[in-house]
């Protein structure tokens, strides 16, 4: 029997069914099927522009498929989309903050937005600031972050309500070598702990020594599936094997001036 | 759960923006803002008075006619506010919030209630009017205070609604300089007023009241106690279709993805072949980097919407705001091409003279590592400043000879030597204000101030200074009566302007050596390329 269709498994973290978004003639996504088990770390690679954000943007309810469905943790979107946000954390790609407000503030009216009484809020807030190090200057408006103190603050606005799957698009993009280390063990501890993650990342180091199993998305159509063990035992690296994938090897003759 | 949540967090989340905007600015550049709110509340609180003293007068008949013109401009202003508010940044985005688990009538509860925050002036006019309604002994007291609240409801229901669509509609690029152009116009209003005489319009109005089926009309019968059956119907039916048109608008304005808004077909060259010509004319004879920086200024500004507007507005708005004196006797008609060129020449100050690195933002640091002098950067930004002065003066003149105005051959040089001279003047300062005062600007941003707080205080002293030696030329012609001597006054101004230019340019190339970091630094804070929003 399909463990997918066995009523005593939990169903997966993420099931996508011909999943399929338009931008007026043009497919950003075209028939997705996807299944994430639960705690898994999943790594969605692709090059610029081959969709990944456009499916995290469905998968977060950001965007509406033009066709196709989707369940996280078991529930449907968009039909249980308020069960699902309540159990999901997102960092998505674009910013989602107010730029007025300290980070402090932020992250303490995020985790009211969640449900979590104030002094709850505060503490949290608090206690993730500091994990994160932005806590060195309160009073700094959002305005005014680096790009990294920006992914840095949206990852704790995502972990403030304990959720038990991530949706996040380039964590770790602009963050330096000792907060993209800090975020990573975060990350793998909250696995450990039955945590579903799923992230898109154009570092390909970071998904093989992150991540359990790999899709490469190219021009919108899902081109492989595969655990990341089932790589390593093979003569390709994960580079190796996108690159053959996605991209045309281009021969540097054309620019024989350079030489 | 609270079964008000998430409202306080949400207007929590506007109050501390709301704070925060202003907490952020130094002293002085909190003071100018300080002391025109005070200003701004002051006129909206004599207005309350006025309705106050105006509505406490005993005859229900000339309210009822009255009240609907009050009420009418109530609405207009409250549907517009809400978009001024949100391009200023004191509104949440509402499209942020879709990641948490709120519900969409939530949302749009929170979205209903500031609403109220963006229109405090109408809420103080209405108080206004809702005493003096009250101390009208006409009056039922239960009418303002049963109509005047739900005509508030009615309009904060239309405002998020209208917020949403406009908010929308101002992806358009063109929507939005339509729009900024039309917003600049309407202020020029009054001046036609002026031109055709208030008589010719008030018999117009008094003549022509609104229609009874419009909103204001009933809920202003409503609050004055004077009213039909028919009234209580319209306002229940306007109220319900703004309820559901904000509904509907809110809903659509959350799932909005700019993304699927944009056109997909492929990218067609962004101007024609003329238009391509016309760009690179003006730097065709310059050899590089001259030639290259030339051009590449002249594309900058010609794609962004804020020089577009104020472009735009030198031969739209200028001519309005200057037609009253056009007609007045005694010589002002001949010098009105002249006038409006100068005004017009004002206009574009800010955007290519007092902050003229503005634009490029963090890519400024770009003129640093270029293997390029620094005089170079400074010459290619002043003459493409002077290209479209030029430009802006001959377009000036050409809507002058559309029109009829009087266009002597002297004046026609008047006009561009007037111009050219003050913009020898203004390019000299400019280049030193620019490298002191550097602030990043969106270009995509028609309305927001381009150059920072100190230097507007300063401005004031400036242009009076800078002005002199042109106003020198006039003062002679005034005394004197001679053409010939003004000319020659004139001359000898762009002489000494010459002169200047040339010493503040050598200045403002120390001065860009010596405050490099200060320099790029100030220009990649918040609104740099590399951020996000």
């Amino acid at each position: 029997m399909d463990p997918a269709l066995d009523p005593a498994q939990p169903a997966p973290a993420i099931r996508v069914r011909g999943l399929r978004k338009l931008y007026g003639d043009k497919p950003a996504v075209d028939r997705l099927d996807l299944d994430v088990p639960r705690g898994c770390f999943f790594g969605f690679l692709g090059p610029n522009g081959a969709g990944k954000t456009t499916t995290i943007r469905m998968l977060t309810g950001l965007a509406q498929p033009t066709a196709g469905s989707i369940q996280l943790l078991g529930l449907s979107l968009p039909e249980q989309a308020l069960q699902i946000k309540c159990r999901i954390g997102v960092v998505p790609e674009e910013s989602l903050l107010f730029e007025r407000l300290t980070g402090g503030e932020f992250l303490r009216f995020v985790g009211r937005m969640y449900g979590l009484d104030r002094s709850t809020a505060a503490a949290r807030a608090g206690e993730l600031l500091e994990f994160f190090q932005l806590d060195g200057a309160p009073r700094k408006l959002i305005a005014d972050y680096s790009k990294g103190m920006r992914k840095r603050l949206m990852m704790a606005a995502a972990l403030i309500h304990r959720p038990e799957l991530f949706l996040m698009d380039e964590p770790f993009e602009g963050v330096d070598a000792v907060g993209a280390r800090m975020m990573k063990d975060l990350l793998l501890d909250q696995v450990r702990q039955g945590a579903t993650i799923f992230l898109t990342s154009h570092v390909l180091e970071v998904v093989e020594r992150l991540c359990d199993r790999v899709a490469i998305l190219n021009q919108g159509r899902l081109v492989m599936e595969a655990a990341v063990r089932d790589l390593r035992n093979g003569a390709e690296t994960l580079e190796d094997v996108f690159v053959r994938l996605v991209g045309a090897a281009r021969s540097p003759d054309k620019l024989d001036w350079l030489g | 759960m609270s079964p008000l949540w998430p409202l306080p967090a949400l207007l929590w989340a506007q109050w501390r923006s709301f704070v925060n905007l202003r907490a952020g600015e130094s002293r002085a550049g909190r003071l100018l803002p300080a002391a025109l709110a005070l200003v701004w509340y002051a006129l909206w609180t004599s207005l309350a008075l006025g309705a106050l003293v105006l509505l406490s007068k005993p005859a229900r008949a000339e309210l009822a006619v009255l009240l609907p013109w009050g009420l009418m401009s109530v609405f207009l202003y409250w549907q517009l506010a809400p978009v001024l508010a949100a391009s200023l940044g004191a509104s949440l985005d509402f499209r942020k919030l879709r990641i948490y688990p709120v519900p969409e009538s939530r949302l749009f509860a929170a979205e209903v209630l500031l609403r109220l925050a963006t229109g405090p002036e109408m809420a103080l006019v209405l108080t206004g009017a809702a005493l003096g309604l009250l101390r009208n002994p006409a009056v039922p007291a239960w009418a303002p205070l049963t109509a005047l609240p739900l005509y508030v409801l009615f309009n904060l229901l239309a405002a998020a609604g209208m917020r949403g669509l406009l908010e929308r509609a101002f992806t358009y690029r063109w929507v939005r300089e339509a729009l900024a152009l039309a917003l600049v116009l309407i202020a020029a209003a009054p001046q036609v007023l002026v031109l055709r005489g208030p008589s010719g319009y008030l018999p117009l109005l008094r003549l022509h009241g609104p229609s009874i089926y419009w909103p204001w009309v009933s809920f202003g019968r409503l609050a004055v106690g004077w009213f039909g059956p028919q009234d209580w119907v319209l306002a229940a039916l306007w109220s319900t279709a703004a309820y559901l048109f904000g509904r509907w608008q809110f809903g659509r304005s959350l799932r909005f993805e700019p993304a699927a808004a944009r056109p997909q077909a492929p990218v067609r060259p962004r101007r024609s072949m003329g238009g391509e010509r016309r760009l690179r004319l003006p730097s065709a004879p310059l050899p590089d980097p001259l030639g290259a920086i030339l051009e590449k200024e002249l594309r900058s500004l010609a794609r962004s919407p804020r020089f577009r507007l104020v472009f735009l507005m030198g031969f739209s708005f200028g001519f309005l705001i200057w037609a009253p004196l056009a007609r007045r006797p005694g010589g002002f008609s001949e010098n009105y091409p002249v006038l409006v060129s100068v005004y017009a020449l004002l206009l574009l100050a800010e955007v290519i003279f007092w902050n003229m690195f503005g634009f490029d933002r963090a890519a400024a640091s770009l003129w640093f590592l270029a293997p390029v002098s620094f005089r170079y950067v400074l010459a290619g930004k002043n003459l493409a400043g002077a290209v479209l002065v030029t430009a802006e003066v001959t377009v000036v003149l050409a809507v002058c000879a559309l029109l009829g105005v009087p266009l002597h051959p002297l004046k026609i040089l008047e006009a561009y030597g007037v111009a050219l001279t003050l913009c020898l003047y203004l390019l000299a300062a400019g280049n030193l204000s620019s490298l002191r005062f550097p602030r990043p600007v969106n270009p995509e941003h028609s309305w927001s101030r381009a150059s920072a707080g100190r230097l507007q205080i300063l401005l004031l002293l400036l242009y009076p200074a800078l002005g002199a030696p042109v106003g020198l030329a006039y003062l002679a012609r005034w005394a004197l009566d001679s053409e010939a001597v003004f000319f020659a006054l004139l001359a000898g101004a762009a002489a000494g302007g010459v002169v200047f230019y040339r010493a503040s340019l050598a200045g403002a190339v120390r001065l860009a050596d010596r405050r490099k970091e200060f320099f790029v630094r100030s220009l990649s804070e918040g609104g740099g390329p590399l951020l996000t929003q």
